[in-house]
């Protein structure tokens, strides 16, 4: 019971937005795809959906074939859900209507959902915690509770397939924890497989099993949250989900000469092969650290901003600015001069 | 304010309190004044229809209740309203779905081509769908009757469905159909369960106001009923008045009393249905296809085009035939083509030439009054909103909501003798088409204006005097050049219909002050069919070059506004 992305391409006129995507998506798994605005997972969720065709390539679900150049299987004869980013509650229904909906016309909902559908409703509502209101209309709902009814909805037929596409943009940051962490519980109390579209990285590395991340239109990497965000294999993935600064220098021996110095040697770990062949390296900010004094790349302080938990840094060292995250007892201001270099290596982060 | 109240501060302090009594005077003085011409007319109306011989009864009532005709008079109102809207519903809600989700191409050429039925005042369709149904040989179509009435005002009047569904379909979020698909519902589904129910505000909207539209005009049954024995109410109203019959007015006024209730029925029963449903204005407009039709769009393109130039262009056509023969019935031979009836409306024809003048007076002073009163009415609206204000807004709009037979009686009663015994001569000059073209048009602008005004965020304006601009600088230098093509729109709608009105100018024109209308369906009513068409040809083309001279204006204006 899974859907597989063959080659799939997509063009809207002269404009390729999508390039060959290939992937799988497995029974139960928690996927997330992640990218820039414009980078084509949005259209990759619609083609998934059925709301675009292919230009080229095949989607496979349960061996077969839903959509092709050719071939195109409606929306509503793929067993899926779908949770939208301005959640696209009918504002003529109840919330209990909007939840039955589906039980209603679903073809693959099973008899049993379908003959109880009083209950069904009751239990859904009851998983996303909001109960006392199937009697709402959607305009009496605040935000979060829209998109827990929007879930509810997708989740009540119980689909094979539940698409998500960028559920949790149009919340407050309180809200969006709170949502994020009841999606990847009730996720894991259903066992649905999950297409969750974001751009936003550490709710991808939050919940999700695999990670695609897609930057004009092609995959860079697939991955679990630990391999993306500690093994990036191309610039762009390390700038985007690690937030990490790329420096140009020369490797030699699993050692890293940052701007071709040769007094200066890092060891950095976790560095693929291609970026070496590439000569640069990429490196978090909570991998450097700031000294007064030392060996390491010299520059001066540009921007202090004080986080709570850490204080993050902004460093001129001439050729480039360097992010830096320190703890806050590391007491730099603006314009002094310091020296950059990566924190002592924990062997456990090896 | 935390300022510290200066020697100077505190002067201007007692002016404003100066100020604020004038203020006050102006503003009640203008108040009655609104009140006076908006609404006192029509009070005066209802009270005319239940007087007989200086007596309150309600002899106007029975009598003309026990009248057989005036039933089936009501009768044909009712048949002919019906099926005008109902037709004009069909053909809006199919157009506006077809322009606002599927991916035919040219839409904005379909949309000018869906105007034009609405835009060309009613009396010249009618005289072009006649000339075309008379250039059919094969079948014989006969207009005057009541499928024809109901064709021709459901074709003239269903642009008002089109336009209101167009808006509102376009503002549904094609994610709420997206939902219905993935939880399983099929297009049609989508369509019944969630574009209908939600699209009822603008398919109520544009029905009542095509139901209205059909109840008030004049031209088509007069044009096409009358000849008919087919009266309906406007027409009505029209042959008691002009019979001068005993009692006349009383029993013209009972009429109009009957078709206002049956208006502010319709109108009511739409603030009802509409009262209960949530529109939201907020989302914004999606012009994306949302129906991709593949190899089925050549074909329904093919089916689009044909009715449009069949509903807007080649009646048309027939006119512009019919005016260039000899003699009304010969062959369109090149023999038989002369510009001879071109020749007689435009340099021979007294009447005809003093009409254009005179309309052409009355719509520019209507259109200048307009703006400047409309807008100033729609500012003070917009910005400082109050009960006051909103039944100002309403006053204003009754004259325009009102049938226009029913409205131009109203302004008789009122002009003739305002004050009993004291006739100001106004009644039987120009003067009276002057006071009820504003009064009836005045809240076109105000819409026009208040849309625009609308559009412009109070910060601006905040913004202009904290940068030190007094109130006329801020006009000068934000509002107007802002709101130029916003209240333009609006005038420009006042200009072309009072430009080519009949109905108010049938009941209050008098000898030399003709308007194009009159003129028109006069040639009409005595058989001058060639006249009649080439005066319509011309008239035609006047609103077209007004038509280019605005378009021009507001481009060269958004123009310089984007450049700048």
């Amino acid at each position: 019971m899974s859907t597989i992305l063959k080659d799939v391409k997509k063009t809207f006129g002269n404009f390729q937005a999508l390039k060959g995507i290939d992937l799988t998506i497995g029974d139960g798994e928690f996927v997330a795809i992640v990218g820039p605005s414009g980078c084509g997972k949005t259209t990759l969720l619609r083609l998934i959906a059925g709301f675009e065709e292919p230009t080229a390539g095949q989607i496979y679900m349960h061996d077969e074939l839903i959509a092709s150049a050719t071939t195109c299987v409606a929306p509503e004869k793929r067993n899926l859900g779908m949770v939208f980013q301005a959640f696209a509650l009918w504002p003529h229904m109840k919330v209990k209507e909007q939840v039955a909906f589906p039980l209603k016309y679903h073809r693959f909902a099973e008899a049993s959902l379908k003959e109880n559908k009083a209950k069904r409703v009751e239990e859904m509502l009851m998983l996303v915690g909001l109960q006392d209101f199937a009697e709402r209309m959607p305009g009496d709902l605040s935000g979060g509770q829209k998109q827990r009814v929007a879930i509810a909805r997708a989740l009540a037929p119980s689909p094979a397939l539940l698409l998500m596409d960028e559920p949790l943009s149009s919340l407050d940051a309180k809200l969006r924890i709170e949502l994020r962490n009841e999606i990847q519980t009730i996720h894991r109390k259903t066992n649905t497989s999950i297409v969750y579209v974001t751009h936003d990285q550490s709710e991808a590395l939050a919940m999700a099993d695999k990670i695609v991340v897609m930057n004009n239109g092609t995959i860079e990497q697939v991955g679990t949250p630990k391999e993306i965000y500690f093994t990036p294999r191309t610039e762009f993935v390390a700038r985007f989900i690690g937030k990490a600064n790329v420096l140009k220098g020369r490797w030699h021996e699993n050692y890293f000469y940052p701007l071709e110095k040769e007094d200066v040697k890092w060891q950095v770990p976790n560095v693929t092969d291609s970026m070496k062949m590439q000569s640069i390296c990429p490196i978090r900010p909570e991998q450097l650290s700031l000294s007064k004094s030392g060996n390491g790349l010299s520059g001066v302080v540009r921007n202090v901003l004080f986080q709570g938990r850490e204080t993050h840094f902004t460093v001129d060292i001439g050729t480039a600015l360097i992010d830096i995250v320190e703890s806050i007892d590391a007491s730099f201001q603006v314009g002094d001069q310091v020296i950059v270099h990566p924190k002592e290596q924990k062997s456990k982060l090896m | 304010m935390k300022h510290a109240i200066t020697p100077e501060l505190k002067e201007k302090k007692n002016s404003s309190v100066n100020s604020k009594t004038i203020k006050w005077f102006i503003g009640s003085m203008s108040l009655l004044l609104i009140v006076l011409l908006f609404l006192l007319p029509v009070i005066r109306l209802f009270i005319m229809s239940f007087k007989n011989d200086d007596q309150f009864s309600f002899i106007n009532y029975t009598t003309i209740l026990a009248e057989a005709s005036t039933w089936s008079m009501l009768r044909n109102t009712i048949i002919v309203v019906i099926g005008s809207t109902l037709l004009a519903l069909v053909i809006g809600i199919t157009l506006a779905w077809i322009i606002a989700y599927t991916d035919v191409r040219w839409k904005k050429v379909m949309q000018v081509l869906i105007i034009i039925p609405f835009v060309i005042p009613s009396y010249i369709v009618t005289i072009a769908w006649t000339q075309f149904t008379g250039s059919i040989d094969f079948i014989d179509i006969n207009l005057k009757s009541h499928l024809g009435i109901i064709f021709v005002l459901g074709t003239s009047h269903f642009p008002l469905v089109y336009l209101f569904t167009v808006n509102v379909l376009k503002r549904i979020p094609k994610e709420l159909e997206w939902a219905v698909r993935s939880s399983g519902g099929s297009k049609w589904v989508a369509f019944k369960e969630v574009t209908i129910p939600l699209a009822l505000p603008g398919i109520v909207g544009g029905g009542m106001i095509a139901f209205l539209s059909n109840l008030d005009n004049f031209g088509i049954p007069a044009i096409l009923g009358i000849p008919a024995n087919i009266t309906v109410l406007s027409t009505a109203i029209y042959q008691e008045v002009i019979g001068f019959g005993p009692n006349a007015f009383a029993r013209a006024a009972t009429l109009s009393v009957i078709l206002a209730i049956v208006a502010l029925l319709g109108s009511g029963l739409q603030w009802f249905l509409l009262k209960k449903s949530k529109v939201n204005e907020t989302a914004s407009v999606d012009d994306s296809p949302r129906y991709t039709l593949g190899r089925r769009k050549k074909w329904l393109e093919i089916v689009v085009w044909i009715f449009l130039v069949g509903i807007s262009i080649i009646p048309l056509v027939s006119m512009v035939k019919t005016s260039l023969i000899r003699a009304y019935g010969l062959e369109f031979i090149r023999e038989n083509i002369t510009l001879k009836h071109y020749r007689y409306v435009l340099f021979e024809y007294d009447k005809a030439i003093q009409s254009m003048g005179t309309s052409l007076k009355l719509a520019l002073i209507t259109t200048i009054f307009c703006i400047v009163f409309g807008t100033i009415i729609a500012y003070i609206r917009m910005r400082k909103p109050s009960v006051i204000m909103r039944f100002v807004e309403v006053i204003v709009g009754f004259p325009y909501a009102l049938p226009g037979t029913v409205m131009a009686l109203s302004m008789i009663f009122a002009w003739m003798q305002p004050i009993p015994g004291w006739n100001p001569g106004i009644y039987g000059t120009i003067w009276i088409l002057l006071i009820a073209y504003i009064t009836r048009f005045m809240i076109l602008q105000v819409r026009g204006s208040m849309t625009a005004i609308s559009q412009v965020s109070m910060d601006l304006e905040e913004a202009a005097h904290v940068f030190g601009a007094n109130t006329l600088d801020k006009w000068k230098v934000i509002l107007l050049p802002l709101l130029l093509p916003g209240i333009i729109s609006g005038a420009f709608l006042v200009l072309l219909t009072t430009l080519t009105e009949l109905t108010v100018s049938s009941l209050l024109w008098s000898s030399g002050t003709e308007t194009i209308g009159v003129v028109i369906y006069n040639f009409e009513q005595s058989g001058y069919t060639t006249h009649s068409t080439a005066f319509s040809v011309v008239v035609l083309a006047m609103m077209l070059v007004l038509a280019l001279i605005v378009y021009g204006i507001q481009y060269v204006w958004k123009w310089r506004l984007n450049k700048g």
